[in-house]
C-alpha cells in the first residue's frame, strides 16, 4: 500500500476516534497538536488502526510512534 | 538532610560554589560525592542499598545493550526489575504483611514462625526504585543506550536534590545532560533561586501551617464537630500540593543552579476542571511513569476490549499507585477511587463531549467553574480516606462533616467575609479572562475606576482584618510553631484564631499566585513582571513572608514516608 493510500484511510480512523470532521494529518502532527489525544484515546486509536489494516502492533512499535509519519512508517512495514 | 534544615542551607552554597570553581570535566564527579555525602547523612546503611542497586541496574543494562537476541533482553529486563523491586517490597510491604498474618493466624490460635520485624523504610527508595525501573525499560526499548560510566548511572540514581522525594525522572533526560555538565549560566541560577524562593513558600508558609491544623483535627476527630472536619479536609489537598509541590520547586531550583534541568512535578493542579486533567496536572512525575510503565502495557494488552480495557486498565493503574504510598487498605481503597472516577470520564468521554458542543460549553467560564469545583470536592473527598487511619474511621469523618455542625473556630462574620474575599478574587478572574477588553477592574483605561478598584480592596482587607476576634493576628505565638505552645485544642479553637487565619492567608496567597499564573500569563507575573518594583516587592514580601509565618522547626516533607 502506498503512503497516501495508508495515510487516506488513517485520516478516515483518526476522523471517527477524535470525532473531529475536518482533521488533517500531517507527518508531523502529534498528541500535542489534536483536541483530546490523549493516552486514553491513544489506546482506542491504535485498536481502531489495527482492525482497519488488520495488523497487530507490538509494545516496542508504540514507543517509537512519535508522530503521524512515524505511525504511517510503522503500518506499511506491517502491510 | 531535608532542604529545610539548616545543615542544607550550609552544605548546599559551599557545594554550588565548589561546584562552578571545579573543571567542567570533574563536576559529574563531585555531584556524585555529594549526593553520595547527602543520602549517608540521612542513614549510611542505606547507602549501601542505593549503590546495589545501582551496580544491577548498570549491569543488566549492560547486558541488554550487549545482545541482539530478543527473548534474553527480555529476560535480562524482567531479571534486574525483580531484583530491584525485592528490596522496596521487603522494607514497604513484609512487616506489613507479615502482622497481617500473625494476627490473623493468631485469631485462629496458630503460631506463625516468622517474628514481628519493624523495618524503616529507606527514605527515597520508592522513587529511586522505580527511576531504575524506567532506565532498564528504556533501554530495552531502545530509547536509550546503556549507559557505560557507572559513575554517570550512580550520579543519575543519587543526585541528591531528587532522592528523597523525587521527582522521579528519566534516564532519556537526565545522564545526557550530566555528561554534558557546561559552564556557569547566569540566568539558570536566577530561575533556580526563584523556583527555590517559591518553593519554600509554598513548604514553609502554606504546608506546615495547614498541617498545624489539619493534623489537630484528624488527631482527635472522633471528639471534633464536623465543621472542622469539613474546614481541614478542604485544607488538606492545599497541604498535599504545597508540600510536595515546594518540595519539587526546591528540588527542582537547586539542580538548575547546578546547571541541570529537571521536569516540572505539579502544574497548577488546581484550576483542573477533570479529573483526568487534575492527574495530569498532579505529581506529573509519579503519573506520567506509571503511564509509561504501568498503564501503556495494560491497556496495549486489553485494547480489544475497547473502552471497557481502558477503563480496567486505569483500575489497575491507580491501584498500584495507592499501594505505592503505602501498604495500607485505604491507600489501596483511594487508588481504587481515583481510578473509578477516571475510569467513569473515560466511558462518558462522548457523551460529554456532545452535550458540551451542543451547548456550546466548551468556553464557558461558569461550566468550568463547576468542573473545577466538582474535581476539587471529589479529590479532596477522596483524600479523607487515604488520611484516615482505616476505613471505619473515614466512613465516620464523612457522617460527622453532614451531621454535627456547630460554631467553628471562626465567627459567622468572619466566615461571610472570607467568603465574599473570594467570590470578588473569582470575579477580577473571571472579568479579566472571558470580557478582558471591557471590563478590566484594575487595569481599566479610565484610571478613576482602577482607583476606586484599589481603593476598594484596601477597604476590603481592612474590614476583613477587623472582623478577626481580638483584632490582632499573633505572629508572635505563630512564629515559634503552634505545635509546642498549644496545649490543648481549646485554646486554638476558642482564644486563638492564628494558625487558622494565617492557614487560610497563605492559601490565598499561593492561589493568588497560581490564579495570576494560569489566566493572565502575560499580565500579571509578580515574579516575572516587567517592572523591577514589582518583583523586588514579590521576593522580599516572600522572603519576608516566610520568615514571618513560616513553621521554622525543621518538620519533614510527607512523601519522605512513601
Amino acid at each position: 500500500m502506498e503512503k497516501n493510500e495508508i495515510a487516506g484511510k488513517l485520516t478516515i480512523v483518526f476522523r471517527t476516534v477524535f470525532d473531529n470532521t475536518t482533521l488533517v494529518l500531517t507527518n508531523e502532527l502529534s498528541a500535542k497538536d489534536v483536541d483530546g489525544w490523549n493516552s486514553l484515546t491513544h489506546m482506542m486509536l491504535i485498536s481502531e488502526i489495527e482492525d482497519v489494516f488488520a495488523i497487530k502492533f507490538k509494545l516496542k512499535d508504540l514507543n517509537k510512534m512519535k508522530n503521524v509519519g512515524d505511525m504511517i512508517e510503522i503500518i506499511r512495514s506491517k502491510l | 538532610m531535608a532542604f529545610t534544615s539548616l545543615n542544607y542551607l550550609i552544605f548546599f552554597p559551599l557545594l554550588a560554589v565548589l561546584y562552578w570553581i571545579t573543571p567542567t570535566k570533574f563536576r559529574w564527579l563531585l555531584l556524585l560525592i555529594a549526593s553520595y555525602f547527602f543520602y549517608i547523612n540521612c542513614k549510611p546503611v542505606y547507602a549501601l542499598l542505593l549503590a546495589g542497586i545501582t551496580v544491577c541496574t548498570y549491569l543488566f543494562t549492560g547486558l541488554i545493550d550487549a545482545t541482539d537476541v530478543e527473548s534474553k533482553k527480555k529476560r535480562y529486563m524482567v531479571i534486574n526489575i525483580v531484583l530491584i523491586l525485592l528490596p522496596l517490597l521487603f522494607f514497604k510491604y513484609f512487616s506489613k504483611v507479615n502482622d497481617g498474618i500473625i494476627g490473623l493466624l493468631e485469631l485462629h490460635h496458630i503460631r506463625w514462625p516468622l517474628p514481628e520485624i519493624k523495618l524503616f523504610l529507606p527514605v527515597g527508595i520508592s522513587f529511586y526504585t522505580f527511576m531504575a525501573i524506567g532506565y532498564t525499560v528504556d533501554v530495552y526499548n531502545e530509547e536509550i543506550k546503556a549507559e557505560r560510566n557507572l559513575g554517570i548511572v550512580a550520579l543519575f540514581l543519587s543526585f541528591f536534590p531528587l532522592i528523597l522525594s523525587g521527582p522521579i525522572e528519566r534516564a532519556k533526560n537526565m545522564l545526557p545532560q550530566f555528561k554534558t555538565i557546561g559552564n556557569l549560566n547566569y540566568d539558570m541560577v536566577v530561575q533556580g533561586l526563584k523556583l527555590m524562593l517559591w518553593g519554600y513558600f509554598m513548604k514553609l508558609v502554606v504546608a506546615d501551617r495547614l498541617g498545624i491544623y489539619i493534623d489537630l483535627v484528624y488527631t482527635k476527630f472522633s471528639t471534633i464537630n464536623g465543621t472542622n472536619l469539613l474546614i481541614a479536609s478542604i485544607f488538606c489537598p492545599f497541604q498535599l500540593y504545597a508540600d510536595l509541590g515546594g518540595y519539587s520547586l526546591i528540588a527542582i531550583g537547586t539542580a538548575k543552579i547546578l546547571g541541570i534541568n529537571v521536569m516540572q512535578n505539579f502544574n497548577r493542579p488546581f484550576f483542573a476542571p477533570s479529573m483526568a486533567e487534575l492527574w495530569r496536572r498532579w505529581h506529573i512525575s509519579l503519573i506520567s511513569w506509571l503511564t509509561d510503565y504501568v498503564y501503556t502495557p495494560l491497556s496495549f494488552a486489553f485494547r480489544k476490549y475497547k473502552l471497557r480495557g481502558i477503563a480496567l486498565a486505569l483500575l489497575i493503574t491507580f491501584i498500584i499507585s495507592g499501594i505505592w504510598h503505602g501498604a495500607a487498605i485505604t491507600f489501596m481503597v483511594w487508588g481504587l477511587i481515583q481510578g473509578i472516577f477516571l475510569s467513569i470520564e473515560a466511558l462518558t468521554g462522548k457523551i460529554r463531549t456532545k452535550f458540551e458542543t451542543r451547548h456550546h460549553l466548551k468556553n464557558n467560564g461558569l461550566y468550568t467553574i463547576f468542573g473545577i469545583c466538582l474535581t476539587f470536592v471529589l479529590f479532596a473527598a477522596s483524600l479523607i480516606i487515604g488520611k484516615a487511619e482505616n476505613i471505619r474511621d473515614a466512613l465516620f469523618i464523612y457522617e460527622k462533616i453532614f451531621s454535627t455542625t456547630s460554631a467553628s473556630l471562626i465567627g459567622l462574620s468572619l466566615l461571610i467575609v472570607g467568603i465574599t474575599g473570594l467570590i470578588l478574587l473569582l470575579i477580577k478572574d473571571g472579568a479579566d479572562k472571558y470580557s478582558h477588553i471591557k471590563w478590566l477592574v484594575f487595569i481599566n483605561k479610565h484610571k478613576t475606576i482602577g482607583f476606586f478598584a484599589i481603593g476598594l480592596c484596601i477597604a476590603f482587607i481592612l474590614f476583613a482584618f477587623s472582623q478577626i476576634p481580638g483584632r490582632t493576628v499573633n505572629f508572635n505565638g505563630a512564629f515559634y510553631g503552634f505545635k509546642n505552645i498549644v496545649p490543648g485544642i481549646k485554646l486554638l479553637y476558642t482564644e486563638d484564631h492564628s494558625t487558622f487565619i494565617l492557614s487560610v492567608l497563605s492559601i490565598s496567597i499561593l492561589l493568588f499566585k497560581d490564579v495570576t499564573d494560569e489566566y493572565t500569563p502575560s499580565k500579571f507575573l509578580i515574579f516575572e513582571n516587567k517592572h523591577k518594583i514589582v518583583r523586588v516587592l514579590a521576593y522580599s514580601s516572600t522572603i519576608i513572608l516566610i520568615l514571618l509565618i513560616g513553621v521554622l522547626d525543621g518538620g519533614q516533607f510527607i512523601y519522605f514516608q512513601f
